[in-house]
């Protein structure tokens, strides 16, 4: 049985790490560089802008730009993809009372919450396990959450930068001292079309990485700083939209089970989310492990089964979808932690550093307090030349840390199949984390092999109204990408049948697709990267993202 | 209400877009007025504007304003409006209207709506219509003070002309210094190669449906005889059958021909806003559940194959 780690792409970090090439006079100069506008990387902008306000003379300092904010996105929160339900405590802990978390644009606080264990035709209410409780949370839109966070960041200080995207590390005595943009006007053979741009180097005090998941320049100083687990990281792929509906939903609702099988040699690992937001709309979303096996499993399609279920479909009822989304979770928790979440110059943060407690489905708040840590950390380090190590100090005391530990064999529990997983992730949190199985092996999402059960003769024809197709779902993610720029997915390109046929699945853009089987048994894989809405799936399953031009890409607003 | 329409031109000629917005400020206010700003002889464009529903057209006329810069203009319109007390000011989206009306927004502090496709009185406000969330709803937007700035969407509204005359009312200002600073150093031209989709009375598109790049020959025989031009779809630029500059859809021309004929397109939501305000649609199409029978005029379940040539048998035939 393949494997898609045997067929791997043709990609070398070194390629993307350099010595600044800009002459002195042409590069830009900040004093703080923060990659990626979500959660950690806006917050990180917010703490720094409090603190340059506090200390002028270190702000002095700092030259002309102190802080700077690269985004690939069109603006802050167009990349940004989640359930989702929010913590307030880092939030908190990062306005102090200059914000009210009532004042936040988002929908208020859970109302109510049921889990369900579903079958084909029923769902049969249990109740919420210890780490789905959500009393006392919020429910956002990580998308809005992110555009008024950037405005917050604006406020403080930070110069956005958006349509930038990060695409090299720049090192130089083994130091990272910024970032080079990606060039703009390519065209599909890499040749410079009559608007083209080339890259600039951002040249930084300090660099703090908070790219989100599968962030690429974060991969990049993981292999070049030598930063990675032990335990390989692992990702669940999480496909969602978002309804206006014309009966409030005055809940949130989990689900396990139906469409995914429970056998565990399945490895269907996840389940649903429906949240309210506001009376007038909803978002339902699907997340699988990409630690399965099927090559035809499609999270997409699954979540258009899912709504197929009677007592989902009543919740859609009359209602009309009006946004998509995909994007990957990093899962692996606390035993996929890099070895440090900082190098000499360069700071890790948020989901890019794999800080997700996924049984209790939370990360934003992780997010902000890590962004929040590092600028505390690159501050104090920039003012007075102490060691970066602090952040990991910092990080290692604070409720990430402790949350992570507490949850960290959970998800190899589930391996064991969904009702001994069950009941093992249930001792584990009931325990404070007291009870472990920590010697399970765990493998890369690529290690897997494949297997095939017919698996999409089950998915809906859609029928444009409950149910989509990938094509139509890309463009209600408001993607829009040039198609004649060069392509940014780095894939082995001939391959086995099977392998082909689980990125064809894989991809809820509808990116790939598979030729016909050659005389050496393997097909050649066609591409459509501008469907690409860079959920970071395919690097999980034997490819690799980079960053295409800046500003491409979905358009999220309300996911 | 006072309205001002800015009017954009490329030298000798009037751009369609604002005449379209002129269209629009007449169901809005009575008395429409328009300001026209270009090098030496751009006055000579002020009547056409009248044609088209302007009672007033304000000219700024000179060598400072032959390059399409964004700064001098916004001198202009600020003191335009100023004097004229206008309190709605409409621009038709390009991408130097873009840059004087976020300037303009700047310089006067004033509020601006911007990608609007409508823009209406209700209950004696003004209320701007902006799509959302991919165009699939339209958002109610607002001023909350004058003037209020609005850039249109462009091609929103066909220009109507209306054979009136308008008063032409020249315009001098002293130009700030900062709105000499900037030059234009080069200008250059994206070359598309073969006749424009744009114009073009007649399209046929061929898609992947066409099997392989050799049978494109269906689509070209067919244009040739419609006296059209060829279009593509994505996935046949993406297979290197045909040139990006060829694509028709979202993320490649958008194109409103008399006749559009589709051959072995599906359909995707992407293709279809870049043809669906085409006068006629006429898809052929194997697959009787291919989305583009939702938004056709004329629906063939046939081979391409075999139906094209007899069709061009047919209309040749009735040519000649």
């Amino acid at each position: 049985m393949a494997r898609p780690a045997d067929y791997p792409p043709p990609f070398r970090a070194s390629a993307f790490v350099a010595e600044p090439t800009d002459p002195v006079d042409a590069r830009i100069e900040v004093g703080m560089l923060v990659v990626g506008a979500g959660p950690a990387g806006l917050a990180c902008a917010i703490r720094f802008g409090q603190l340059l306000e506090e200390d002028p003379e270190t702000a002095a300092t700092l030259g002309d730009v102190p802080l700077a904010v690269a985004e690939q996105g069109r603006h802050p929160g167009s990349r940004l993809l989640s359930g989702v339900i929010v913590r307030p405590r880092a939030i908190r802990r990062l306005f102090g009372d200059r914000v009210r978390i009532e004042d936040i644009p988002g929908y208020g606080p859970v109302p109510a919450e049921s889990v369900y264990v579903m079958t084909r035709t029923r769902a049969l209410p249990i109740p919420p396990p210890p780490p789905m409780r959500n009393h006392g949370n919020f429910i956002f839109s990580l998308s809005r959450l992110g555009r008024w966070l950037g405005e917050q960041a604006e406020d403080a200080g930070a110069m956005v930068l958006p349509e930038t995207s990060a695409r090299t590390l720049l090192v130089s005595d083994g130091a990272v001292v910024g970032v080079r943009t990606g060039d703009k006007g390519r065209g599909p053979e890499g040749e410079e079309l009559r608007n083209f741009e080339p890259g600039s180097d951002i040249v930084a005090g300090i660099t703090v990485l908070a790219e989100g998941t599968q962030g690429h320049l974060t991969g990049v100083a993981l292999d070049h700083f030598g930063l990675r687990p032990d335990r390989p990281q692992v990702w669940e792929l999480a496909v969602k939209e978002v309804w206006t509906v014309p009966t409030p939903l005055r809940r949130i609702i989990h689900t396990m089970g139906w469409p995914l099988r429970s056998a565990a040699k399945y490895r269907e690992f996840g389940g649903s989310f429906i949240y309210p937001m506001g009376d007038d709309m909803l978002t339902i979303g699907m997340v699988v492990g990409l630690d399965y096996r099927d090559s035809q499993l499609s999270v997409h399609d699954l979540l258009q089964e899912f709504k197929t279920h009677p007592k989902i479909r009543a919740l859609l009822q009359g209602g009309e979808r009006v946004e998509w989304g995909a994007k990957t979770i990093p899962s692996g928790g606390f035993h996929s932690l890099p070895k440090r979440l900082h190098a000499p110059g360069l700071l890790l943060c948020g989901d890019g550093a794999g800080m997700v407690n996924i049984p209790t489905l939370k990360g934003v708040d992780y997010a902000i307090e890590s962004g929040r840590l590092a600028a505390e950390s690159a501050f104090a380090s920039l003012k007075g030349g102490r060691p970066l190590s602090s952040y990991d100090d910092a990080v290692g005391s604070s409720f990430i840390s402790k949350d992570l530990y507490e949850v960290r064999d959970m998800r190899q529990a589930f391996g064991h199949g969904f009702f001994m997983g069950g009941a093992l992730a249930s001792a584990m949190t009931v325990s404070k984390g007291r009870v472990s199985i920590a010697k399970m092996a765990s493998e890369a999402d690529d290690q897997q092999p494949l297997i095939h059960t017919d698996r999409a003769a089950r998915y809906p024809v859609p029928d444009g109204a409950l149910t989509f197709d990938k094509l139509s779902s890309v463009f209600a993610s408001g993607n829009k990408t040039r198609d004649d720029q060069p392509n940014h997915i780095v894939l082995e390109r001939r391959v086995p049948p099977d392998v082909a046929e689980m990125w064809v699945h894989l991809c809820p853009a509808q990116v790939y697709e598979a030729g016909p089987v050659g005389d050496d048994g393997l097909v050649s894989v066609q591409m459509a990267p501008s469907n690409c809405v860079q959920c970071g799936a395919i690097s999980a399953k034997g490819g690799r993202l980079t960053p295409p031009e800046g500003g491409s890409g979905p358009e999220y607003s309300l996911t | 209400m006072s309205t001002l329409v800015f009017v954009e031109h490329n030298g000798d000629e009037l751009c369609r877009g604002p005449l379209g917005v002129l269209a629009k400020a007449g169901e809005l206010d009575d008395d429409v007025a328009a300001v026209l700003v270009g090098g030496i002889e751009v006055k000579a464009l002020a009547s056409e504007v009248g044609t088209f529903g302007a009672a007033t057209v304000h000219v700024a006329e000179g060598d400072v304003f032959t390059q399409p810069l964004a700064q001098p203009r916004i001198d202009v319109l600020a003191h335009v409006v100023r004097e004229g007390g206008y309190d709605t000011v409409l621009f038709s989206n390009s991408v130097l209207a873009a840059d004087i009306a976020g300037g303009l927004a700047a310089r006067l502090d004033a509020g601006l709506n911007w990608d609007l496709v409508d823009i209406v009185r209700s209950d004696g406000a003004v209320v701007g219509k902006r799509p959302a969330l991919s165009d699939s709803l339209l958002v109610d937007v607002g001023w909350r003070s004058t003037p209020r700035l609005a850039l249109m969407r462009a091609g929103s509204f066909p220009a109507v002309e209306k054979g009136g005359q308008a008063q032409v009312h020249d315009v001098s200002v002293e130009l700030a210094s900062h709105s000499r600073a900037a030059t234009v150093v080069d200008r250059v031209v994206q070359a598309d190669s073969g006749p424009s989709l744009e114009g073009a009375p007649a399209i046929v598109t061929g898609g992947m449906g066409l099997g392989a790049p050799e049978h494109f020959s269906l689509a070209e025989d067919l244009a040739e005889v419609l006296g059209g031009v060829v279009g593509a779809t994505r996935a046949v630029v993406y297979a290197g059958w045909r040139p990006h500059s060829a694509q028709i859809g979202q993320t490649g021309k958008t194109v409103a021909p008399k006749l559009y004929v589709a051959l072995g397109v599906s359909g995707a939501v992407q293709h279809k806003v870049g043809m669906q305000n085409s006068e006629t649609i006429v898809a052929i199409n194997k697959d009787p559940r291919a989305p583009i029978f939702e938004f056709c005029d004329l629906a063939v379940v046939a081979d391409v194959h075999t139906i094209v040539p007899e069709l061009l048998e047919l209309l040749r035939r009735r040519r000649s």
